[in-house]
């Protein structure tokens, strides 16, 4: 960092402001997410305003703090990209794809150089090669460097603004509303004053009509100094330079006037309208569009942005470090636990005598329900944080693979424990460049199939008890049963032909498993998927494949929704205590011998209802001794597990109670059949039965 | 005459010097009894020292890990040594102790007979290890240290600990 001290000496006033630099990179770091995921978003047919008018504020605020901390390249890339974002806003020019994808390049080049900055090393990097293409866009000129081979290329037709020449301008002047109209007179005069500035001439005869007066600018200026120059006399917002077109188009009927393309009608405006997009889908195009799509699409895009509209308002936050988060969940777990001893001791007290304590002490249960639930929910984040990185990865790559793929993402605002979304993130990562890779197919063999052109990609993500399912289905080709037996048979795994559709799915969990014709840089290589499900199973998840060939592909991801606190219903195997998560439990009943049948001599079911049910006596599981040599296990809890139902024979129900789970493994190692631990009331510990492997042994 | 002084010189103050350097590295040992036998262990490895609690057992461990216990809220788990390392009786009563330690990141309990004091043993005091038949869990043992008339046979109780076949940590975690 030793170039930071020679930038930073001009700052005179002595104050250290590496204090700062942290906050400047992590703000400068949200605005550079938000800038990308704006860009992707903008349409560019019909760009809004707003959007417009926002992505420039992003690259405006890291300039800002980029200059100040002396990050001097930041400075000058940003403010580039500020020139070309002024012109965007103010309709001097008209967005294409090639501007997006440079300032999209532009916004990686700022991510790398603000790391370079907080320490992680590497060379200066070199963005002239950035800087002229962003000038030659802000001149109007096509950007010498073609950033990426765009393989279908449908590119929007552009809204024809006239681009600045580079010779004299002509530009309209529009001036007003003033109070005193006698000001633009000023105006004329100061510009006139000024050599070499151009010249001025009045277009509305020297009188005013509706508090406006207009003039013509011929002018070699740029727009920047003019307006710098008017702003003598006159607000800012009263001043207004647009192209000499044909009409003035000051009304929004008149000729010449900008497209209001807000005012369309029809196309899904409102929440019952035709065309109306389902609520709580976000659609963002991303390969750039069939033009005749374009409007539809685009309007449609906007009616569901304008449905957020209220909810995009900036939201007040408190930038707070994990580790305080987690300190505060641990105190709150300690004091879950000191609230159950305290439960449990006081059961014997006679309500009667002690009636203050008693209501005490069930005020205390409730507030430390309430609070925990609180404090829970504040490492939760919702899924918008993970599916926000993937419009800009799968236009990446399906791009450079030369496909057409859309994104649709369901549920974002389902909530998330933080430290479960690092973890899913590489994971659905993986899952989504799959299915570009593998199960899109490219455009010209959708068509030829009969399907649309755009493949679709949809992530959606819920609550489901006590899990959250994820799920990344594509409409591609699927998986191929006669494939995968044959590449499973190849690498000597048992594949019977009995096996069921789910169970070949399955298949492409074993490591090197690929049926991929071709090894590409994004996947093939058949390392992913196995590492895929590894990484869900350690997070205490699961994952299924669902297929059809033809037609696509579902993988659903399940995970535990919060680990530190949950329901547990505690039950007696001999001595022991061992505690099931309330979630899973169905029922429980108690059992005479005779209502346990046999079955194959060795498999033990009961009869429940209809159905037959596999038994698990927990006693031999885990071993329990037992010192009376009377069988006691009387009683049969039904637990249930996505894989199935089981019944756990067991001696007796305890209670029911919130537990707080303390990880096993980390001082031991993982046990079989137990998912954790937990501290019961009288200080002992308790071990939390793990209903998947428990329904899972029951199958083998 | 002045050569052979200088030598001299030079080689008293290297011999001072390794004297100096040999002292530090004896180290100070929490001593404990397992049956009839004194053992030593890195101070700076222990934790705590509690009494025995029956621990909650666990499932299809071997039988010298006697299961999890709660200190504080961390589960730790609890490790017989004298069982680990082959005494003849075992005896679960108000002396028994267990020397919480930190290893690896770890906390684990391993629980002895008694445990004495804390003892700082200067490098020569400690003699290495004999070469003992397999009866005798001989690996790990670092010395032999003697203080007074005591013998203290001194283990690496981090290695002991870590290592596969004490099955406390799972195979491919191990280092």
């Amino acid at each position: 960092m030793g170039e930071m001290k020679s930038e930073v000496s001009s700052s005179g006033a002595g104050i250290d402001l590496s204090q700062f630099y942290q906050v400047f990179f992590e703000e400068a770091g949200e605005n550079l997410d938000r800038m990308e995921q704006q860009l992707l978003e903008i349409d560019i047919g019909s760009a809004d305003d707003e959007e417009l008018n926002a992505i420039f504020r992003c690259a405006h605020s890291i300039k800002g703090g980029a200059a100040t901390f002396g990050f001097s390249d930041v400075a000058e890339l940003t403010h580039q990209m500020e020139t070309l974002l002024d012109k965007l806003r103010r309709h001097e020019l008209a967005p294409t794809a090639e501007m997006v994808d440079v300032l999209l390049l532009a916004g990686d080049a700022l991510k790398a150089q603000l790391a370079r900055h907080q320490g992680a090393g590497g060379d200066e990097l070199d963005t002239s090669a950035l800087l002229v293409s962003i000038r030659a866009l802000v001149a109007g000129k096509a950007a010498p460097v073609v950033a990426k081979p765009v393989a279908a290329t449908h590119i929007a037709k552009p809204v024809e603004a006239a681009p600045a020449p580079s010779g004299p301008r002509e530009l309209e002047l529009q001036v007003g509303p003033l109070e005193d109209i006698s000001q633009a007179e000023s105006l004329l005069d100061l510009f006139k004053e000024i050599t070499d500035l151009g010249v001025i001439e009045p277009l509305d005869g020297g009188q005013s009509a509706d508090g406006m007066r207009r003039f013509k600018v011929t002018t070699n200026s740029s727009d920047n100094d003019l307006l710098d120059l008017f702003t003598f006399h006159v607000s800012r917002e009263q001043v207004k330079l647009m192209p000499l077109g044909p009409g003035y188009g000051f009304h929004p009927d008149a000729p010449g006037a900008p497209e209001q393309t807000a005012d369309e009608v029809g196309y899904g405006f409102f929440d019952n309208a035709p065309g109306a997009p389902s609520p709580d889908e976000h659609v963002s195009v991303l390969a750039a569009p069939v033009p005749s799509e374009t409007t539809a699409v685009a309007t449609t895009a906007r009616a569901a942005k304008a449905e957020k509209g209220p909810a995009a308002l900036e939201s007040s936050t408190l930038r707070v470090s994990v580790e305080k988060v987690d300190q505060l969940i641990n105190l709150v777990g300690e004091l879950v636990i000191t609230q159950a001893m305290l439960a449990q001791n006081s059961r014997a007290v006679d309500p009667a005598l002690y009636q203050q304590l008693v209501a005490g002490l069930a005020d205390l249960e409730r507030n430390t329900r309430d609070l925990q639930e609180s404090v829970m929910s504040i490492r939760m984040i919702p899924m918008s944080i993970v599916f926000n990185r993937f419009p800009r990865m799968l236009r990446d790559l399906a791009t450079k693979l030369g496909k057409k793929v859309e994104l649709v993402t369901q549920g974002e605002a389902t909530e998330l424990d933080k430290g479960l979304v690092e973890k899913i993130t590489d994971p659905l990562t993986h899952l989504i460049r799959n299915s570009c890779d593998h199960g899109i197919e490219l455009p010209a063999d959708r068509v030829a199939k009969g399907k649309p052109e755009h493949g679709t990609i949809t992530l959606v993500a819920s609550h489901q008890g006590g899990s959250i399912m994820i799920e990344v289905r594509d409409d591609g080709r699927g998986l191929s049963r006669p494939k995968l037996l044959q590449k499973a048979r190849e690498r000597g795994l048992s594949a019977p032909d009995s096996m069921t559709d789910s169970e070949v799915w399955g298949l492409i969990f074993e490591p090197g498993f690929s049926t991929a014709d071709q090894v590409t840089d994004v996947s093939g290589r058949g390392v992913g998927m196995d590492v895929v499900k590894r990484n869900i199973t350690e997070m205490g998840g699961t994952v299924e494949i669902d297929s059809a060939e033809g037609y696509g592909m579902r993988v659903s991801v399940r995970l535990p929704l919060t680990l530190a606190i949950m329901d547990g219903m505690s039950i007696g195997v001999g001595e022991e205590v061992y505690i099931l998560p309330l979630s899973s439990v169905v029922e429980s009943f108690q059992v005479g011998d005779n209502m346990i049948k046999t079955i194959g001599g060795q498999h033990r079911v009961v009869e429940v209802r209809d159905e037959y049910m596999p038994v698990v006596e927990l006693e031999r599981v885990f071993d329990v001794p037992r010192f009376d040599w009377e069988h006691s296990c009387a009683i049969m809890v039904v637990v249930e597990a996505e894989n199935g139902r089981v019944a756990l024979m067991v001696d007796e129900l305890l209670g029911q109670q919130q537990v707080v789970v303390k990880n096993l493994e980390a001082n031991y190692r993982k046990v079989d059949d137990v998912s954790g631990a937990t501290i019961m009331g009288d200080g002992r510990v308790a071990l939390i039965l793990d209903v998947n492997s428990l329904v899972r042994r029951s199958r083998h | 005459m002045d050569m052979i002084q200088e030598a001299t010189h030079v080689a008293r103050a290297e011999a001072a010097r390794a004297l100096a350097r040999a002292g530090s590295a004896g180290g100070e040992f929490l001593t404990f009894r397992l049956g009839a036998e004194e053992y030593g262990i890195d101070i700076l490895k222990v934790q705590e020292i509690r009494s025995y609690e029956q621990p909650t057992r666990i499932a299809n461990a071997p039988s010298f890990i006697k299961g999890v216990v709660n200190l504080r809220g961390v589960i730790v788990p609890i490790v017989d040594l004298r069982l680990k390392l082959g005494c003849t009786t075992v005896e679960y009563n108000s002396f028994t102790v267990v020397i919480v330690l930190n290893v690896r990141g770890r906390v684990v309990g391993a629980v002895v007979d008694s445990v004495s004091d804390v003892l700082a043993l200067p490098h020569d005091s400690i003699k290495p290890a004999p070469e003992m038949n397999a009866s005798v869990d001989t690996s790990f043992i670092t010395g032999i240290g003697s203080e007074s008339d005591r013998k203290l046979i001194l283990k690496d109780i981090e290695a002991l600990m870590s290592s596969a076949d004490m099955g406390l940590i799972e195979p491919e975690f191990a280092h």
